[in-house]
């Protein structure tokens, strides 16, 4: 029997930082729809914080789809978690840098402080009732055992899912599978794979990354995202049918890229 | 020693590309750092000398033209031959296929084409079975890109397994990209760090006047758009350290980085557009005015702004503010 693997969208909030595109509330809804309409587990909505118009947006979204599970995108910051919650996402999905680049250089604090702020951030997220997904940030270019102690405590702390995230897309499908394959001996914490496609093997490191164990992958309809883009949804499907187990079909992905396309042909 | 062959040229036959640019193409394959050249007989033809830079392989329909076309470093051919020189080359669209690698053992360099769907099968297992079965040749891989996994195929194989494939310019034969796998490789082991990749944006436009074709702005290591940044985090991250949001420096691949004003941006993106543009840059509560409306400008198009809407943007908020 095939192994069943939970497709989470990012078009609306990884693919929408694209540049080329401003999707409206409109499109953004139809597009939410269409993803709901097919099966796709999580669709990510977007980033409240952006404007109260998007923070509106995502409200709408979640009044006009049905059984994916809703999710926003929030910085490691209190006062952006704490508005984010405002729009009652099913999920609140934080993003943490955990690269000594991102760490030191970006955010010019220590590993200590980015533990301290996500544990805060997760509580306050956690006591209002939103289910929370920590995404390692750079995850790629990180030290394995800070990944290791970081997990070890967002699991205490009630997270139950951790988004592997290859930011700037230099994974290859060894290194992908040495990374999940060394969380997976070391947790029970649930992976998600989010590869952009700098080198042109986003495609590649989601099926090794899923095979070792990740349960679900992250895609943008066209492949649209930062940069190269992401993993391509209808790409990712068309290549692991064979093996792995989808709520939906490539003819089913090919309609929505129809429906959606006039929306996100800006940043293609 | 990791050797790569560039095929594209075997790609154009159905096109008209001129003598010049067919020898400009080679050369700018030798400068990227492409170890192998592969021509088909009638680019070879239509370029009657080489350059003298590279190495050249020809793709021959039957050995015996080895004669009719001397001097190449190889040839590259369909039937089996046990012969100096000659590339036997053997098309494998699944996986079980390689149990009748043992068969092919007296060739003496074998390039095996296809294995699209490698990425879902044991990959790694199935590569050190091909080695096994092979422990006397030279294996050349040419995994195809039926399922968008080729260039990741080829980089794996030169990285764990073997030390030589085939790929293509953008990947026009179908199979892994040159430019995907020569950067991979440059940052993973390092491989050849003083090829000069800067001349990559004058291949891609060879290129496409050849083929007729434009390289989606999206596309690894030489689409247009790569190096283009919205959302205001990763601009201010850029600004901060390159590094916290490139895998390599965009000036090496003859690219650069750029802020696009945008739904995304932030009022430190926005500082950094009006710095670019020489605007003087007001207080923080007019820049805020200006991001805002940026935001509602930008939801209203559906698309971010130009520099020069942003610009007139600018001038009319700060204007405005001092009526």
């Amino acid at each position: 029997m095939k192994e069943i693997k939970y497709i989470v969208d990012t078009t609306l909030r990884d693919g929408e930082q694209s540049p080329g595109i401003a999707l409206r509330t409109k499109d953004k809804v139809k597009i939410a729809k269409l993803l709901d309409e097919i099966g796709v587990y999580e669709v990510e909505a977007g980033v409240p914080c952006i404007s109260p118009a998007e923070a509106d947006g995502i409200s709408e979204i979640i009044e006009n789809t049905q059984n994916a599970k809703i999710s926003v995108w929030s910085r490691m910051n209190i006062n952006d978690v704490k508005y984010s919650i405002g729009c009652k996402p099913h999920i609140l999905h934080i993003g943490t840098p955990v690269s000594y680049i991102q760490i030191y250089s970006k955010l010019k604090k220590n590993k200590a402080w980015v533990q301290k702020n996500i544990l805060e951030c997760v509580d306050i997220a956690k006591s209002s009732g939103v289910d929370v997904t920590v995404g390692l940030e750079d995850a790629s270019r990180s030290d394995i055992g800070f990944i290791l102690s970081l997990i070890k405590e967002l699991k205490k702390a009630g997270v139950n899912i951790i988004r592997l995230a290859d930011t700037v897309g230099i994974l290859t499908p060894n290194r992908t599978k040495e990374i999940v394959e060394t969380i997976k001996v070391h947790s029970d914490v649930e992976i998600e794979m989010h590869v952009h496609n700098d080198l042109g093997m986003a495609v590649a490191n989601s099926i090794v990354g899923a095979k070792a164990g990740a349960a679900y992958v992250d895609c943008t309809l066209f492949g649209i995202g930062e940069r190269t883009g992401n993993c391509n949804f209808y790409d990712f499907v068309h290549a692991s049918e064979s093996i792995f187990h989808f709520a939906m079909n490539k003819k089913q992905i090919k309609n929505v890229e129809e429906k959606s396309y006039q929306q996100l042909k800006g940043a293609m | 020693m990791i050797r790569i062959i560039d095929n594209t040229l075997t790609g154009f036959d159905g096109l008209l590309p001129s003598k010049d640019d067919l020898y400009l193409f080679c050369k700018l394959l030798v400068i990227i750092g492409v170890d192998m050249i592969e021509l088909s007989v009638a680019a070879y033809e239509k370029m009657k000398e080489l350059p003298e830079e590279g190495n050249y392989v020809l793709r021959i329909e039957f050995v015996d033209e080895m004669i009719k076309y001397p001097g190449f470093s190889r040839y590259t051919c369909h039937h089996e031959a046990n012969q100096e020189k000659i590339i036997c080359e053997v098309q494998m669209n699944d996986v079980r296929e390689i149990v009748k690698l043992r068969a092919l053992s007296n060739c003496k360099e074998l390039r095996i084409t296809g294995l699209d769907d490698l990425m879902c099968a044991s990959y790694d297992k199935t590569m050190k079975e091909i080695k096994r079965a092979l422990p006397n040749s030279k294996i050349n891989f040419c995994p195809e890109n039926t399922y968008k996994c080729a260039s990741a195929l080829a980089v794996q194989w030169l990285l764990n397994y073997g030390n030589d494939v085939t790929t293509s310019f953008a990947g026009w034969k179908n199979n892994g990209a040159t430019e995907e796998v020569i950067m991979a490789l440059r940052l993973a082991v390092r491989h050849k760090p003083n090829r000069d990749l800067t001349v990559l944006p004058v291949l891609k436009e060879l290129f496409e006047k050849i083929t007729g074709t434009r390289i989606s702005n999206k596309k690894p290591v030489i689409g247009k758009n790569i190096f283009k940044v919205e959302a205001g985090i990763h601009a201010d991250g850029i600004n901060k350290n390159p590094a916290t949001y490139e895998a390599y420096e965009p000036g090496c691949v003859g690219g650069r980085s750029e802020i696009v004003i945008g739904k995304h941006s932030g009022i430190k993106a926005v500082k950094l557009k009006m710095e670019e543009l020489d605007l003087v840059i007001p207080e923080d509560r007019i820049v805020e005015k200006i991001l805002n409306l940026v935001k509602e400008v930008c939801m209203e198009k559906g698309t971010s702004l130009k520099d020069e809407e942003f610009e007139r943007l600018t001038v009319e908020v700060i204007s405005h503010e001092r009526n």
